[in-house]
This record gives structure tokens, C-alpha cells and sequence, in this order.
């Protein structure tokens, strides 16, 4: 199962790839998306919310056809127990079972097969 | 059960192509024998699950050489999330629903950064570094754990297998033949398979194969130095205790040896001012 908050945090490792340019990797071929309900705990939410790369997974929930996330990460108010909910689905739910992660700067593709992310590269696409 | 020290011919194979024997007796291995030594790991260690319970909520930490996943449900009850990484795709199947539930796991090296530099709060190893042949990539091993974690508050928590093994350990590490009063370092554990019931009767003593594991046994001070040496490689000055530091700093917050292994808890630390 790769969720959005695990996709969240993937870079590409290949040689001359650094960060930012290789971040966030592109959903492609998806051929099994899923979504599973999870438990939800505000408290995790809250406090881990900093972490994350927001445009990033707005941009990404949306590519996979969810559009519930507000374009700016929400403060004080506004980060109800209503926004915790749709935050708590995109990140915890959406599974990608089947499909691959292209990296945005160099194209490397890591496949994804029943659930796990092949992240491994071979000793000739590794920079050190 | 006694570790066989590597032979001379077996030396110099892991030292011409040290990813090629990793391949051959730790990963390979473990693909072979995931489904049985699974059934053999499920009980914590106190100092790992003592690490986990004292994280913050909202904590988002790697599991670096996750195996079957054992830590991965000690996550507060959903406070915190462990993502669990390994190289075995065996394992990794039972990581996937450790503790009963969906689980996030990636394969991936333990040498390699496949994240947000600094992606994570806090980041455990265990029992993972040893698997690795050379000082050069177990020391590559921790400096990808530190770049891993927050560089004002990250946490890591690293366990390898030491040479001092206790008498409840079942494991004989050899005297070293070249060095007086040492043990050698470089071994093979056996793991035994026993054969599946009802595969039919061979012989009295059934079928039972032996996989040979390969692991670097850790002396006294020895993770210690590792530590140390990853710390400079990034620029980090090795703090003992919490005192500020001009640099960005690398705190030893415990270490020690429990059950046979050698362990050692870091933070990670802003420069003062």
C-alpha cells in the first residue's frame, strides 16, 4: 500500500538527483488504486501536518482525481475537525496497490507491485 | 549453536565484491527463509519499545531494516507512524500486515537516502547494520540514518549483534586465531529450516536445510567509533552530553550493551545561536 503520507516523503536517489528537483514523485500507470478506511486520529494529524510538503500532495491528490484539499495549508480555525477529515482520508486512505513513481527530474521509474515500492536502483544509476 | 568464521578464500570474496556476498548470504537468505523466521520474531526489546513509547504524537519515523515488521504496530495506537523499510521482499510481505493491519513499507538499501532530506522525526535500526561487510557501508548505513532525520531534533536508535555474547544467548562467537583475547568478526550464522509437515518422512531425521547468514559481530567501542566517524563525515560535532554547541550537533544519548547486543540512541541537534 503506498498512501499519500509514505509518497509524501519519497525522493529519487539516482545519480545527479537532489532535492528539490526530485521531488514529488509522479503517479503513472496506476492500475489498482483502492481505498481502505482507516483509523483516524486527529492528534497524529495535527501535530505530524508541519512535516508535510503541501503543495505537493494537494498536487498529487488531485492527479488521482481527489480534489478535496485546499490549495493553502489551513491555520488556526480553519483546521477543523472537518478539513482533519478530508486530511485524514487523502493521506491514511487512498492506497496505490499497482502502478509505478517516475521521478520529475530524471524520469526513473519505481514500480510499485501488490502495495510496495520498489526503491532500490542499480549500482550504475547510483550517485554518491 | 557456533558461528563459523569466514575462511581465508571467504575473506577476500566479501572484500573483492562486498555487495555481491551481501547479496548472496543476507539477502538472498532471507528471501529463502522469510515465512519461517517470521513465525520466530514477535517479542519487542524493552529499549526499542521504551524508544517508541517516549516519542511525541505527530512523530513520523523509518524503520531502516524493518524485517518481518515487529516494530511497526508499537506505534502508539496511531500517535506516531513507523514506515518500514527493507531490501527483502519476504519480509517486507509480512511487514505489510504486521500486527494485523495495513502497514506502509518500501524496499529499499540501508545505505541509501530514498527520502526528504531530514523527511523524518526519528529513525530505528535494528539488528540491520551488521548484515553489511564493509566499515565503509555500515559507517554509509548510519550517515544515511542521520540525513534521514530532523537536523534539530532527530532521534535514531541503532542495535547490531556484539561479539560479547551472554549466557542466555545460544550463539559461540570464535576466538580470532590472529588477534589474542579477540573474537572474529566476520561469521556465518546457520539458520535451520525444518521441513514443512506432512512433505513426507526422509530418513529419521527429516529435511532439514541450513542457510548461512552473514554477519559482522561488533566489538566494545566499536559502533561507538562508527557513530563518530558518520557524525564528522556530515559535519556534525559529537556531543556527549546536552551542552550547546557552535556546529550543528550529534548528541550520544545512551549506549550500552543489552542481551548480546551493542546499542546507541543519538539526537540530532540545531547549533546554538
Amino acid at each position: 500500500m503506498v498512501k499519500l503520507i509514505t509518497h509524501n516523503l519519497l525522493c529519487c536517489h539516482a545519480r545527479g538527483c537532489n532535492y528539490p528537483e526530485n521531488f514529488p514523485l509522479v503517479f503513472r500507470d496506476v492500475t489498482q488504486l483502492e481505498v481502505r478506511e482507516a483509523d483516524y486520529n486527529a492528534e497524529f494529524l495535527q501535530k505530524m501536518m508541519p512535516r508535510l510538503e503541501w503543495k505537493a500532495l494537494v498536487d498529487t491528490a488531485k492527479q488521482l482525481g481527489d480534489t478535496s484539499l485546499p490549495e493553502e495549508l489551513p491555520e488556526g480555525e480553519a483546521m477543523d475537525e472537518e478539513f482533519l477529515k478530508k486530511l485524514h482520508h487523502v493521506l491514511m486512505e487512498i492506497h496505490i496497490e499497482e502502478g509505478a513513481m517516475h521521478c520529475p527530474k530524471c524520469d526513473h521509474k519505481y514500480p510499485i507491485l501488490q502495495g510496495i515500492p520498489n526503491m532500490l536502483l542499480a549500482e550504475h544509476e547510483i550517485g554518491r | 549453536m557456533t558461528l563459523t568464521a569466514h575462511d581465508s578464500s571467504q575473506l577476500e570474496a566479501l572484500r573483492q565484491d562486498p555487495a555481491l556476498h551481501e547479496s548472496t548470504y543476507v539477502h538472498a537468505v532471507y528471501d529463502n527463509i522469510a515465512d519461517h523466521f517470521s513465525q520466530t520474531r514477535y517479542k519487542p526489546w524493552p529499549i526499542i519499545a521504551a524508544f517508541l513509547a517516549s516519542l511525541a504524537p505527530g512523530s513520523v519515523g523509518l524503520d531502516s531494516g524493518c524485517g518481518n515488521g515487529k516494530y511497526l504496530p508499537l506505534d502508539q495506537e496511531g500517535k506516531i507512524m513507523l514506515l518500514g523499510m527493507d531490501r527483502s521482499i519476504g519480509l517486507l510481505a509480512h511487514a505489510q500486515r504486521a500486527g494485523g493491519k495495513g502497514r506502509e513499507v518500501v524496499r529499499g538499501d540501508a545505505m541509501r537516502v530514498c527520502w526528504r532530506p531530514e523527511a523524518f522525526d526519528f529513525a530505528i535500526s535494528i539488528a540491520t547494520i551488521h548484515h553489511l561487510s564493509t566499515p565503509e557501508r555500515r559507517q554509509q548505513a548510519i550517515e544515511a540514518l542521520l540525513r534521514s532525520v530532523s537536523s534539530t531534533h532527530g532521534r535514531v536508535l541503532i542495535y547490531v549483534w556484539a561479539t560479547e555474547q551472554d549466557e542466555l544467548s545460544k550463539r559461540t562467537v570464535p576466538d580470532d586465531p590472529e588477534r589474542a583475547g579477540k573474537k572474529v568478526q566476520d561469521v556465518f550464522v546457520p539458520w535451520q529450516k525444518t521441513a514443512v509437515k506432512g512433505k513426507g518422512k526422509e530418513g529419521e531425521s527429516g529435511k532439514q536445510e541450513v542457510h548461512q547468514r552473514y554477519y559482522h559481530m561488533f566489538e566494545k567501542g566499536e559502533l561507538r567509533g562508527l557513530v563518530e566517524q558518520a557524525g564528522k563525515s556530515l559535519g556534525l560535532q559529537v556531543l556527549e552530553g546536552a551542552e550547546g554547541a557552535a556546529m550543528p550537533g550529534l548528541q550520544i544519548v545512551q549506549e550500552g550493551w543489552e542481551r548480546s547486543n551493542w546499542y546507541v540512541e543519538l539526537l540530532r541537534h540545531a547549533p546554538h545561536r
